[in-house]
């Protein structure tokens, strides 16, 4: 049965179309096919991590939502942007970049029905085995309904006050719409903390399992979003981790 | 009981848009949007502007969740919906004994706005046929027609959560050619059934068939039947437990004019018809269904509304009298547990 995995954060900044774009392909890697779809209207980006351009996506989430196409016109294969053969597939659906798009959505807002049947839609027309949903930070309708359509929700959080404090949030809001399986990663952790320890402390403040630690990484900094990580370095320890993550979401 | 959280409220309108429920309303929705049998009432000319291809389904659960498919917010005058709902308001301001010796609570087989009055006492069949259904309105308290009508509104309101209002031009087509029912309120007044304020209650009464309602509100107006007269969604008290008996089985028995007796057997469910094209069905304790097509069979009933009702009650064993486990279960279609994901 065909997954659907949801990648959130409470706060921005938090690395969430990264860890989407290494999760997607690690899966799709191992010869799955996946789908992602960047719900963030107000700010998109994952497509520069796919290395699809603006200029090569004449029809968005934005045109879908509008009535004006069907969602799988929207979705662009981009297995051979990152690499990805033979059985498995790779594809995105972007949401537009243009500033006029983005004040119209934003204006008119959209129905969040069709949204929701999009995705179901996808699933359906492209055959995949999993979708993965990028979110805008904080908490929205998309939110809210990536969340609880979602079979694994990952929140992602930083060591930091604001984010420890509106994880909590967000796990409230989860457990509301009695969200299935709950993962969370902690992202850019300093290099001195104990990564051990910060998992435990974690796990027991909130009550869910740590999937993954992933230390700040210049490597990662340094590839600017032009690329996916875990393709131009598959054997750092980062892609490592991406991969243990990506084990317990396919175990789910 | 109070109001539930903004947090709660949000969540639930969202799983109710993910709930495998609403993907199967859908495909009902789908499957009956191209029968189009039927034809649109024109008696008069305001009921023949509805658009034949408006199709709304709607179900809310007693605790409170909506789902909807299709044109669920389109309005239409409720018709015949409002005697169910009328009659449950007459019991209040009067007590069960004096309302039935005004009107009986037997089905008649004859047609809706036949002119017959039961001949030993005189009294019309039953609330749901347009004889009954005027001398329940005379019924209804008030110091003068204004009075009456704002109860009759107040009390919707309290059903639906919303405020109604009357479409004008419905209410004086109806008043200005409803010849039939104003012979059959003097026929009434002959036999002392109804009191001598004809032209206020005969008003009140084409008011009340010319409210504006959705199919959302149907679907509210049964769930709040079937939740013992609490709107699921406000928890605001609509009518007195003790009276929601009395109008779900008078809708059982006479809700679907004289096609009533077929649609016990296979749907199974106390539900109300107007000829505005809407139908509201009541699952005791379960949920309400509104359903909206102007489409009408040849008794007055729509016609994809029926298929729909007759759907969701097969599927989902909502027949009051089923016994049998039905192929569907319908908590975990609304919660998507228990296996029931149709990813």
């Amino acid at each position: 049965m065909p997954k659907v995995v949801s990648i959130h954060s409470y706060r921005g900044g938090t690395g969430k179309s990264n860890f989407t774009a290494n999760l997607a392909t690690t899966i799709a890697l191992q010869g799955k096919r996946v789908g992602v779809v960047d719900t963030d209207v107000p700010s998109p980006g994952i497509h520069n991590l796919f290395c699809l351009e603006p200029e090569q996506t004449h029809k968005t989430l934005n045109n879908y939502l509008w009535g004006e196409s069907s969602i799988a016109e929207t979705a662009y294969d981009v297995s051979a942007n990152v690499g990805v053969e033979g059985t498995g597939k790779l594809f995105l659906v972007p949401s537009s970049v243009k500033a006029d798009d983005i004040a119209r959505i934003l204006k008119d807002s959209y129905d969040v029905k069709l949204m929701h049947d999009g995705f179901r839609n996808l699933v359906k027309t492209l055959q995949l085995d999993y979708l993965f949903i990028d979110t805008h930070p904080g908490l929205s309708k998309e939110t809210f309904l990536s969340i609880a359509i979602s079979h694994v929700l990952i929140l992602i959080l930083r060591p930091d006050k604001q984010d420890y404090q509106g994880t909590a949030v967000t796990m409230d809001v989860a457990r509301q719409l009695n969200v299935r399986k709950m993962l969370l990663a902690i992202n850019k952790v300093h290099s001195k903390l104990n990564l051990d320890a910060l998992k435990q402390k974690v796990e027991e403040a909130y009550g869910e399992t740590v999937a993954g630690v992933f230390p700040l990484s210049e490597d990662m900094v340094q590839l600017a979003s032009e690329g996916v990580f875990c393709v131009k370095y598959p054997d750092h320890s980062l892609s490592q981790e991406f991969r243990k993550v990506a084990q317990q979401i396919v175990e789910v | 009981m109070s109001n539930i959280g903004d947090l709660q409220s949000f969540a639930n309108s969202i799983t109710a848009v993910t709930s495998p429920l609403r993907g199967y309303l859908n495909e009902l929705h789908q499957k009956y949007s191209s029968l189009n049998d039927g034809t649109v009432a024109d008696y008069i000319p305001e009921l023949a502007l509805a658009k034949p291809e408006w199709f709304g389904v709607c179900v809310v659960t007693t605790d409170g969740q909506i789902f909807e498919a299709g044109d669920c917010d389109q309005l239409f005058t409720i018709q015949s919906i409002s005697k169910a709902f009328v009659f449950g308001l007459a019991l209040e301001d009067h007590g069960r004994e004096y309302v039935n010796s005004k009107v009986s609570v037997e089905p008649t087989g004859e047609a809706f706005n036949s002119i017959v009055l039961d001949e030993a006492t005189n009294r019309p069949y039953n609330p749901m046929v347009n004889a009954g259904a005027i001398a329940t309105a005379d019924l209804i308290k008030g110091e003068n027609g204004t009075e009456r009508l704002k109860r009759l509104l107040e009390m919707f309101k309290r059903y639906t959560g919303r405020d109604h209002d009357i479409n004008v031009p419905v209410f004086l087509s109806e008043k200005a050619t409803g010849y039939r029912n104003r012979a059959m309120a003097y026929l009434m007044l002959n036999f002392g059934m109804v009191s001598d304020k004809i032209d206020e209650t005969l008003d009140l009464y084409f008011q009340q068939c010319s409210i504006l309602v959705n199919a959302k509100d149907l679907a509210m107006l049964s769930a709040t039947l079937a939740n013992g007269g609490i709107n699921p969604v406000t928890q605001e008290r609509a009518i007195a437990e003790q009276y929601v008996q009395d109008v779900i089985s008078v809708m059982l028995t006479c809700g679907m004019y004289d096609a009533s007796g077929e649609w016990t057997y296979r749907v199974g469910l106390p539900a109300k018809s107007g000829v505005g094209g809407g139908i509201t069905a009541v699952a005791p304790g379960k949920l309400g269904i509104g359903t909206f097509s102007p489409l009408l069979d040849a008794k007055g009933n729509s016609a994809r509304g029926i298929k729909v009702c007759e759907d969701l009650s097969r599927d989902f064993g909502l027949h009051l009298f089923n016994v049998a486990k039905p192929e569907r279960v319908l908590a975990d279609w609304i919660s998507g547990g228990n296996g029931v994901d149709d990813w």
